[in-house]
């Protein structure tokens, strides 16, 4: 008998609780709140929300259409006066309309190259003083992004830059974890997306582990945005 | 540090936390502003008792079922290609742990906070080994390790005890050269870590929740450290309780905003993350990935009275709210698990000889069970350890069950108990005190004892007991008298 048999037997045997029940007794949720919660709100209502949730995180939030999400990056960056930039390698930037932008920009950016060695690209990630990702989901409930990790932009990408922003569609703005998941869960059941990491991300780090007193910015990012894309 | 802290007996902890007066203003202070913004967020989400009432089923169906789910959450891990190891006790798990070190070659550990971790005393168990670094990143649990590890004092916020300065004083052992001020230390702690993250070959963390539909682990911090140890090592060794299971994401996503509005009063915390070992076209992320399931005396609970327990996802709210863990703190406890939640706990995984005072570290009062957001009846788990070391450790309870049987009769019997509030004004004084009414004993004015006999010797103990009244001024006289003055 293997360890594990060895280790479940004795659990089975202390509760008093034969093996094997589950298929026969699967979880139905006593209530559907996590569905139902927020669920009613119209998509302007979904928005302010998002951004009021956001904003109360410290999170910048910027609501702008594709044809000025050039001029949205370009002020953040010279805000953070960003001299080394870190972009993923993801096909979203095009969908985004950021080809122009991207041919210009300066100082010239890193990516997150999908064939390049990790250390080449946690030294990419570790030296950003700005990173620019790309999102897919936006939270309203609780003003959190959500990222899966992918060949492009790796999970170091969101924790090593010193100052980060991520775009978002605003169709992709939904009322809480219930529908990110939902799409996740569907997404990894059939394929279409392979990933071994979902990052659920809520404002720039935080701390209160000396005398209470908030520290923002302690492992990741010291300073985090979201920009939403129009394309209701 | 394994789970009991101290050799001290409670009586000398009590003692000691009494005189600690910071640490009681620190965790008075962090009581009352966690008060309100647990309440606050709780308010915010809307249908509190309702989503209690969920967080309890999940819960409570994972332990129903939880061989069936560990089954099937180590199957797909190893699907993933991870490694799954069972471990009985915490020497079992500890010795994996470091045997993985020693085979893969690991020689810069970096860890994020986690209790379980503690339990099984892995830092030091690590550190056993040759050319080793091992450095805890929460900022936290990183004071204490540069404090020759200090044990924690909350499972939330185990530095509540220390002040700025003493902070400042452990940051200037590693050179640092600022002032007391929070954010400048934190900003060094950073900088202090990065370095440590960037080299670092294996990566330690705990489980929030470990999900058995699709073997990913859900982490939950605020300070994206546990990210970093995900993302960078080649190595990460994930240790769990064995009860940590949920049946898919979308109730590790429910547990997790219960989490955040119990623990820290947010909304959701600054990350949560569901990792597993990297696929093999990704970049970072580990390419080992190993899971310690431990059991360490959980089971002890499974089927019995103190199975609740096990619902517990270590929010510390119970700590929070808790009037004993007000005045004596994390340390009077003398476990890694303080409060209402150690109290219940670790008598199960270690037993009443080396807890057996914890259950009565507890004022009753029920506010612990009121706040869990899993509904664990804390309280009344109190009182049932009470009971059964009476029954196990074979206490002689006759005397008390005879007083309690004579209470019975005399109340149950109205002669008797009318008899009784005839005399006991004048039986009592002998034993009672007379001093002049002061601010202090204003309502005494009849007298009161200082030294009550039986089973009235514990309150007396701590506290003043009024001389019952005369007859003729005692409640039932004067119900009667207003009675008959309203029928007048």
């Amino acid at each position: 008998m293997t360890e594990r048999e060895v280790f479940l037997n004795h659990l089975a045997e202390a509760s008093g609780r034969p093996r094997h029940q589950l298929v026969d007794h699967p979880f139905i949720p006593i209530n559907s709140l996590p569905q139902t919660t927020l669920s009613d709100l119209s998509a302007d209502e979904l928005l302010n929300l998002a951004q009021t949730r956001s904003e109360a995180l410290q999170v910048e939030f910027h609501l702008t259409s594709q044809k000025k999400l050039p001029q949205v990056l370009n002020v953040w960056l010279k805000a953070q006066q960003a001299q080394n930039i870190l972009l993923p390698t993801d096909p979203r930037l095009s969908e985004y309309g950021l080809d122009q932008w991207l041919a210009h920009l300066t100082p010239t950016p890193r990516f997150w190259q999908p064939n390049a060695g990790r250390a080449t690209n946690l030294d990419a990630a570790s030296h950003a003083d700005a990173a620019i990702s790309v999102g897919d989901y936006l939270l309203a409930e609780s003003g959190t992004l959500t990222v899966a990790t992918t060949r492009g932009q790796g999970r170091a990408f969101h924790f090593l830059p010193t100052h980060y922003l991520s775009i978002i569609p605003r169709s992709h703005v939904v009322p809480r974890s219930y529908q990110a998941m939902k799409a996740y869960r569907h997404a990894l059941q059939n394929g279409t997306l392979q990933t071994s990491n979902i990052n659920f991300i809520s404002g720039p780090s935080n701390s209160g582990d000396i005398e209470m007193v908030l520290i923002v910015g302690v492992h990741g990012p010291l300073t985090v945005s979201y920009v939403v894309i129009d394309d209701a | 540090m394994p789970i009991k802290t101290s050799d001290q007996s409670f009586t000398t902890r009590l003692k000691e936390s009494e005189a600690d007066k910071f640490m009681q203003r620190a965790v008075a202070k962090a009581q009352d502003a966690q008060w309100d913004k647990r309440t606050s967020s709780r308010e915010d989400l809307g249908n509190w008792p309702q989503w209690r009432e969920l967080g309890e089923q999940i819960r409570q169906h994972v332990i129903r079922y939880l061989p069936d789910y560990l089954e099937r959450f180590s199957n797909n891990v190893e699907a993933r290609g991870g490694h799954v190891f069972f471990a009985s006790t915490d020497e079992e798990a500890s010795s994996y742990i470091q045997q993985i070190a020693v085979d893969l070659d690991a020689h810069h550990i970096v860890k994020s906070k986690s209790m379980v971790t503690t339990e099984i005393d892995l830092d030091k168990k690590l550190l056993e080994l040759p050319d080793r670094t091992l450095l805890e990143s929460d900022l936290a649990e990183f004071i204490l390790q540069e404090d020759d590890f200090d044990e924690p004092t909350h499972i939330v916020f185990p530095t509540l005890h220390k002040n700025r300065d003493q902070i400042q004083t452990i940051f200037q052992k590693i050179g640092y050269t600022g002032s007391n001020d929070p954010q400048e230390m934190a900003r060094f702690a950073r900088k202090y870590l990065r370095a440590s993250f960037l080299e670092a070959d294996m990566g330690i963390t705990g489980c929030n929740f470990a999900v058995a539909e699709n073997g990913l682990i859900n982490l939950v911090t605020n300070e994206g450290n546990a990210d970093l140890v995900m993302a960078i090592p080649k190595t990460q060794v994930v240790v769990m309780g064995m009860e940590r299971l949920v049946p898919t994401m979308q109730e590790a996503a429910v547990l997790d905003t219960m989490l955040a509005r119990s623990a820290v009063g947010q909304r959701m915390t600054s990350y949560a993350t569901f990792c597993g070992p990297a696929m093999p076209d990704e970049i970072d992320g580990p390419e080992n990935f190993y899971v310690v399931i431990l059991d360490n005396g959980r089971s002890n609970a499974l089927g019995g009275q103190f199975e609740q327990v096990l619902q517990c996802i270590r929010c510390g709210a119970c700590l929070n709210v808790c009037p004993v863990y007000r005045h004596i703190g994390g340390h009077g406890y003398g476990s890694i698990y303080p409060g209402p939640i150690g109290a219940v706990l670790s008598p199960v995984l270690r037993g009443y000889e080396l807890f057996g005072d914890l259950p009565f570290a507890s004022s009753l009062c029920g506010a612990c069970s009121e706040t869990c957001p899993v509904k664990i009846p804390l309280h009344e788990l109190l009182i049932k350890h009470r009971a059964v070391m009476n029954d196990r450790l074979k206490l002689d309870h006759s005397f008390n069950n005879t007083v309690m049987h004579g209470i019975g009769m005399a109340t149950g019997t109205p002669p008797m108990f009318r008899m009784a509030l005839d005399v006991d004004h004048a039986m009592s004084g002998a034993m009672v005190k007379h001093d002049a009414p002061t601010v202090e004993n204003f309502s005494n004015h009849n007298g009161y004892f200082i030294h009550a006999p039986g089973m009235a010797k514990g309150w007396t103990d701590s506290r003043d007991l009024p001389r019952p009244p005369k007859h003729k001024e005692n409640f039932r006289s004067w119900f009667k008298h207003h009675q008959e003055a309203s029928h007048d």
